[in-house]
């Protein structure tokens, strides 16, 4: 890795550049149209945030509050748990001198933030044995804290055992390779039997005797009700914004979507997090009363991403739609599945249900909640989802009215890539034109925004999208 | 020498399991090494374990499979889509990795498309990715339900007295493993990586009496050879992704080494513990396969896989480490990382090696690789004795 990297903390400088970030709330737009001119490296991703207005703001704060606490873990007396974006973050919270750290978010950071992306942390990954191949949403931040240029990790903690290799092998190197304690969820290839649900509460009960063990802090109950209560009201707001989606035209923002998930998987509970929703809601219903697109222009085209974003340099899918009139209607990262979600299909034991009557339900709701993760659900299977995602695939497509649906991954994504050409084949066969991006969402190396944006251009034009 | 072991190890439609499938023995097929063999036994199924040998192309694999994924999968899809395991009435996928998983939707997606590809019973064992606690009750679970699943298929009754017997038959076939095991740690050595390797890979697709047999026939000749292969040879052992080409084995053994171990699926790995006679057969079968398996799928338990290659490397004498992985096998792939650390640390000569599964593409580039490896451990020659 180059040595002047090595200089500057990776979340000292994600906090840093928040820090930065938020305080254009109290600028003028004379101000704000003067900064974009002295920051030109970064104009290109803080303009279209900065443009979804309030939401925007709070956005950077909590990402500010993220990586400050990280930062500020240890002078606290607290210890940070190493996790991944699946995993939903509530159990941390709910422990008195617990900090999470996800991989995954600051690995979006870097490739929205940075021309130079991830690279140098990829490759450490690469320099210190780690598989090339392996998944470029661990690998672009995991070089950083396996390098010692990150915080320090006294833990790390997941759920990708029976859901993704990639990812669980990228976080049990990094407790390898660190001398951390590790623990792993263990999740079968089926969701919705009785026998399943025991498993998923005994598993997730021994998770928390690990990191009690581990940790040394007192575990709140108190707290953990108010996260879980927090999180009703969390879900219910989401719930909202989905519902709005389904108008014509969709008058939620693009980016919004990248939004709420990234805070779904590092604030969830948190009452800051229950504002930016407020505040999102509260535009989309602006949008939709006037009739108007969270474009801000005429929608052309709604496209469904079928599995993640593409995180490249400056938001640029996201700008992509914006500039070609395309609605993003969400991709599996922003569907979490509560039981009263707009989308839920009602199979029985898909859907997760919060309840805060005592202790072991709470501790239950939790264990289910983190089964029905994205991923962590949606690309289990085969038994009970014989055709891995593709039901839930086309539901969403036909529910928010589609007109065409798109895959973007990684190519370390083993799951996806299995079995991305048959989704493909029955998305089609089911009228929606689908298109297969070969870029990795994470890496420009593998290939640049442009051509990537160069074969959108030719998909939409070939199947006479727009 | 076994032309036996040899014949089953290199060819797919193995003349035994033929001539058993015609007069009425059920086969099944199955793709990991977690899957018990003792329950199709004690249902007098012969179990034949799936491989990607003698494909000629990845036309189907290919169809179904994305780019980025492992060749092995892709080759037993190649295999089945071409109907190279029309002679199974069954199959049993597990979830051993992601690419093993998702064999699962792609053989039975491409089965729409291949008619009579899909055999009678198609079913999935789920393997947890850790050994203890709920873990190894919910694994225990899962085995009573095959059980449940095989009976009702095949109108059999897998009893406990039948699965004990089965088991006691097994430890029978372990306990001859063990003794090929020991005759590799041999120094002088008197039986060559390919012939050992071979009768590996026999015991995964021969009916278990006719591979005892054998291997018990192959063990005594061993002991009378009078003439050591391994004279003046570098000692190598093998770790790494699933592995059954012989070809590998044979290319380092032509390079002027011996490959004295295997830690690899169809290789050494987990076939010398016994499984207890003694405790009910499913939760002896539970702990022995759930816990004895080595693989790098089990999160969390690299330490234990680490001590136990170094213990194998030692044992077998070995003067260095080939350390293969599959493109895609992002398990072995960064295993190997740690271990090439870690062998550093404890000064076994290692070297790590990405191929592709099936037809030896790789065949010059890999000649190369061991080639150079050979040549800086002859400069530091040193074993490891037990």
């Amino acid at each position: 890795m180059r040595p002047e990297l090595k200089e500057y903390a990776l979340d000292l400088l994600f906090a840093r550049s928040f820090e930065i970030a938020r305080k254009t709330a109290r600028s003028s737009e004379k101000e704000r149209t003067y900064l974009m001119k002295t920051v030109p490296y970064i104009s290109g991703i803080l303009e279209p945030i900065l443009e979804q207005g309030k939401p925007a703001i709070t956005f950077i704060e909590l990402l500010c509050d993220y990586y400050t606490n990280i930062v500020n873990a240890k002078a606290n007396g607290k210890k940070v748990v190493m996790t991944t974006f699946c995993f939903d973050p509530t159990i941390f919270y709910a422990f008195s001198n617990l900090v999470p750290l996800t991989l995954e978010v600051g690995s979006v950071i870097c490739s929205f933030l940075w021309k130079r992306g991830s690279f140098d942390f990829m490759d450490f990954c690469t320099e210190v044995g780690f598989s090339e191949t392996g998944c470029s949403a661990q690998r672009g931040t995991l070089g950083a804290y396996l390098s010692g240029t990150g915080a320090e990790i006294d833990m790390v903690a997941i759920n990708m055992g029976g859901v993704c290799d990639t990812n669980g092998n990228a976080y049990s190197f990094a407790a390898q390779y660190l001398g951390k304690p590790f623990y792993g969820l263990d999740y079968p290839s089926e969701l919705t039997s009785n026998e399943v649900a025991d498993y998923h509460h005994r598993d997730f009960r021994n998770l928390i005797r690990f990191i009690e063990d581990n940790g040394g802090g007192d575990f709140d109950i108190d707290r953990l009700r108010e996260l879980l209560n927090e999180k009703i009201i969390q879900d219910e707001l989401t719930n909202e914004l989905e519902e709005l989606q389904r108008l014509v035209p969709n008058p939620v923002p693009g980016l919004f979507h990248m939004m709420i998930y990234a805070c779904r998987y590092t604030w969830t509970g948190d009452k800051k997090f229950t504002r930016l929703l407020r505040e999102m809601v509260e535009v989309a219903s602006k949008n939709a009363a006037k009739g108007i697109s969270g474009l801000g222009k005429e929608e052309k085209c709604r496209a469904l991403l079928i599995y993640i974003d593409n995180f490249a340099f400056n938001a640029g899918m996201f700008q992509w739609f914006h500039n070609n009139q395309v609605s993003h209607m969400g991709n599996l990262l922003t569907r979490f599945f509560p039981h009263n979600a707009p989308y839920r299909r009602d199979v029985p034991g898909t859907c997760y249900r919060i309840d805060t009557t005592d202790l072991d339900t709470m501790i239950d709701s939790l264990a289910d909640i983190n089964a029905r993760m994205p991923m962590t659900r949606t690309i289990r299977g085969p038994y009970d989802a014989p055709n891995m995602w593709f039901e839930d695939s086309l539901s969403l497509a036909q529910i928010y009215r589609a007109d065409c649906c798109i895959y973007n991954g990684t190519p370390g994504c083993r799951n996806t890539w299995s079995n991305v050409k048959l989704i493909m084949r029955d998305l089609e066969r089911h009228g929606f034109p689908t298109h297969l991006v070969y870029a990795d969402a994470f890496d420009g190396r593998v290939e640049s925004w442009e051509t990537t944006a160069t074969r959108l251009d030719e998909f939409f034009n070939i199947r006479g999208l727009l | 020498m076994s032309e036996l072991f040899k014949k089953a190890a290199n060819s797919i439609n193995v003349p035994e399991i033929v001539e058993l499938k015609n007069k009425g023995v059920k086969i099944v097929g199955h793709t990991c090494s977690f899957v018990p063999v003792e329950i199709f036994y004690a249902a007098d199924i012969v179990p034949v374990r799936l491989r990607g040998i003698e494909t000629e192309s990845m036309s189907i694999g290919d169809a179904y499979y994305g780019p980025f994924v492992c060749s092995f999968p892709k080759a037993v899809l190649q295999q089945a889509g071409k109907g190279g395991f029309s002679f199974l009435n069954g199959v049993v996928i597990t979830s051993g990795c992601d690419g093993m998983r998702r064999l699962d939707e792609c053989w039975r997606k491409m089965s729409t498309d291949f008619e009579g590809t899909m055999p009678g019973l198609f079913t999935f064992l789920d393997v947890p990715h850790k050994p203890h606690d709920v873990a190894l009750e919910w694994y225990e679970s899962r085995l009573r339900k095959l059980i449940k699943t095989i009976e009702n298929h095949f109108n059999v009754s897998i009893t406990d007295e039948k699965l004990k017997n089965a088991i006691s038959f097994q430890n029978k076939i372990r306990v001859k493993i063990r003794e090929l095991t020991d005759l590799r740690a041999e120094n002088p050595v008197f039986i060559t990586g390919t012939e050992a390797f071979e009768a590996l890979i026999a015991r995964t697709v021969l009916p278990a009496d006719i591979f005892l047999e054998e291997l018990s026939r192959l063990i005594e000749e061993v002991k009378n050879r009078k003439e050591p292969v391994s004279d003046g040879r570098k000692r190598l052992f093998v770790t790494g992704s699933i592995c059954d080409d012989i070809g590998l084995v044979e290319q380092i053994e032509e390079k002027g080494a011996i490959v004295v171990g295997e830690s690899v699926c169809y290789g050494m790995r987990n076939t010398t513990e016994m499984v207890s006679e003694t405790e009910d057969p499913v939760s002896a079968l539970a702990s022995h396969y759930l816990s004895g398996s080595i693989c790098p799928r089990m999160f969390g338990y690299y330490e234990a896989r680490r001590d136990a290659i170094i213990s194998m490397v030692k044992e077998t004498g070995a003067n260095g480490v080939i350390m293969q992985n599959i493109r895609f096998c992002d398990l072995h792939g960064s295993e190997n990382g740690l271990l090439e650390r870690d062998f550093e640390k404890e000064g076994i000569p290692s070297v790590r090696i990405e191929k592709e599964y099936g037809p030896l593409t790789d065949k010059g580039r890999l000649r190369m690789r061991v080639d150079a490896f050979l040549e800086q451990i002859g400069r530091k020659r040193r074993s490891f004795s037990a």
